[in-house]
């Protein structure tokens, strides 16, 4: 069985504690009991849109030395975040070029540090052969090593008539030679997981889009990131959804604050782990919603059959 | 060259609308090698199909045309398309579509790079690395969050542990030694 290192990055700690709560309940014994672990000394994975965006080689560097305290554990990266998941997964990518893995380790040494990779086993005593550190995805981990059957065993609880409305967001389906996991251009891993938790995957227009806020956007010129997450909203409350559910808190984030400033309800936001927490019967009050701005009584009230 | 085309021109944006005619002093040959050194492709191998502006959701809500980029790539129009606004979402849709292999969304990030070395630096960049550089992490903790962290039975993030203090210890010592600080002025954070 796999052995994972949580990697939570830097939004669902600091803005959606809930979030953790979830991921950390499903993952551990009230869960699937998978075997994952802590590590205190990860900083941001970094962000894609900052640091990539301005400056490689220290992107890199912030990347490789996070990648060096999984390997050093011996155990796979698992992200939450699609931002993370991207950053790491191009980090371990870039490093299989031995000059570039050089001049990372040149700088490294300094702070005590060297990338090499997870040493093959059966190789051991022989020349060593490295394998990159893995970096997984909570939704991929949940669909290829737990499994939909498992999870839908599980489900004490299951969200009938609960309509959902998936959203993959971009950096977990591109850029495509990295994110093999699934079909990009239809992917169903979320739908699935929905589907096992016993709620209804609607499909909506343009379920593909950007939620707009990644490479900056949001940070830069909020204003056009809220709008193009008006279009989505739309198209999600054309479907009908009772809820939106992403494996992304950048995601998350943009869809919650979004919807404030150009309506007054709004459709309830949560991450994929949260609505499977929902399904296995745990207490809506440790999902943290009341961090979130789009409030989720509708959500719940229509949980609870009333 | 005297005249730029107007159909090349129009819709793209207000001020070279006005200016009309471009001359040579405002080409920069050497643009698209400089593209290049920060991890672009050559955009001169766009066939200015248009296919990463149908399917880019910015494209297709402003006006910001990415075709219009690339072609100003390869104008050599320096001084403007640096000076375009980053709205680039790297969702990579153009990337999937592009039939000549060029990732213009690498090509966005690369304009980004130089409009940084240009002195180009939007305010978001410079919180974001105080952040990086004070907390380990991009998003500054909340007092808030923390007490409901606290409720929930969560344990401290990062920053709190004493021993954190190695891992900022650490990233400082990436900064400096790819310059990162001075690159975008936050050499007094990383001091401290």
């Amino acid at each position: 069985m796999n052995s994972y290192v949580y990697f939570f990055g830097c939004v669902i700690p600091n803005r959606y504690p809930g979030v953790e709560y979830a991921i950390r309940w499903v993952m551990g014994k009230d869960g699937f009991n998978l075997d994952v672990k802590d590590h205190p000394e990860f900083s941001c994975c970094p962000v894609p849109g900052i640091f990539y965006s301005t400056d490689k080689d220290t992107w890199l560097l912030l990347a490789a030395r996070n990648l060096v305290l999984a390997q050093d554990e011996r155990r796979q990266v698992l992200t939450v975040c699609n931002g993370c998941l991207a950053s790491l997964l191009k980090a371990t990518e870039s490093l299989q070029d031995p000059k570039a893995m050089g001049k990372v380790n040149r700088v490294l040494a300094q702070i005590g540090k060297k990338y090499t990779g997870i040493p093959q086993k059966s190789n051991e005593g022989k020349r060593k052969v490295f394998d990159p550190v893995k970096v997984r995805h909570y939704v991929e981990v949940m669909a290829n090593d737990v499994g939909m059957d498992a999870i839908k065993a599980k489900a004490s609880r299951p969200l009938k008539n609960i309509k959902v409305a998936a959203h993959y967001g971009c950096h977990y389906l591109r850029p495509t030679e990295r994110t093999t996991f699934e079909d990009p251009n239809n992917p169903i891993m979320i739908d699935n997981i929905v589907e096992a938790c016993g709620g209804t995957s609607v499909d909506y227009e343009d379920k593909l889009d950007c939620c707009g806020a990644g490479g900056g956007v949001r940070s830069h010129v909020v204003e056009l990131a809220n709008s193009l997450t008006q279009d989505k909203c739309t198209n999600i409350a054309a479907a009908g959804a009772d809820c939106i559910v992403t494996g992304c808190p950048f995601c998350l984030l943009q869809f919650d604050n979004a919807q404030k400033t150009f309506s007054k309800d709004g459709i309830p936001v949560m991450h994929v782990s949260q609505l499977q927490a929902l399904s296995m019967g745990i207490d809506p009050i440790s999902l943290g919603f009341d961090t979130h701005h789009v409030s989720a009584h509708s959500l719940l009230r229509k949980l609870r059959g009333m | 060259m005297g005249e730029v085309e107007k159909t090349f021109i129009g819709g793209l944006h207000e001020q070279l609308i006005e200016e009309k005619v471009i001359d040579e002093s405002q080409l920069d040959p050497d643009f698209p090698k400089l593209i290049r050194k920060y991890g672009g492709k050559d955009v001169m191998t766009c066939l200015q199909c248009g296919n990463c502006t149908g399917v880019c959701p910015i494209s297709l809500k402003i006006d910001y045309k990415t075709r219009n980029i690339i072609k100003c790539c390869q104008f050599g129009l320096k001084k403007y398309t640096l000076g375009t606004r980053w709205v680039c979402a790297t969702c990579y849709r153009c990337y999937e579509h592009c039939p000549a292999d060029l990732n213009p969304a690498e090509v966005m990030i690369a304009l980004r790079h130089i409009a940084v070395r240009e002195g180009i630096i939007p305010p978001f960049i410079k919180i974001a690395a105080t952040n990086l550089v004070k907390y380990g992490q991009s998003v500054k903790p909340d007092p808030e969050i923390d007490k409901i962290r606290k409720e929930l039975g969560l344990g401290k993030i990062g920053v709190e542990h004493p021993e954190f203090g190695k891992v900022i210890r650490e990233i400082g010592v990436l900064i400096r030694a790819t310059k990162y600080d001075k690159l975008i002025g936050i050499q007094e954070e990383v001091k401290a």
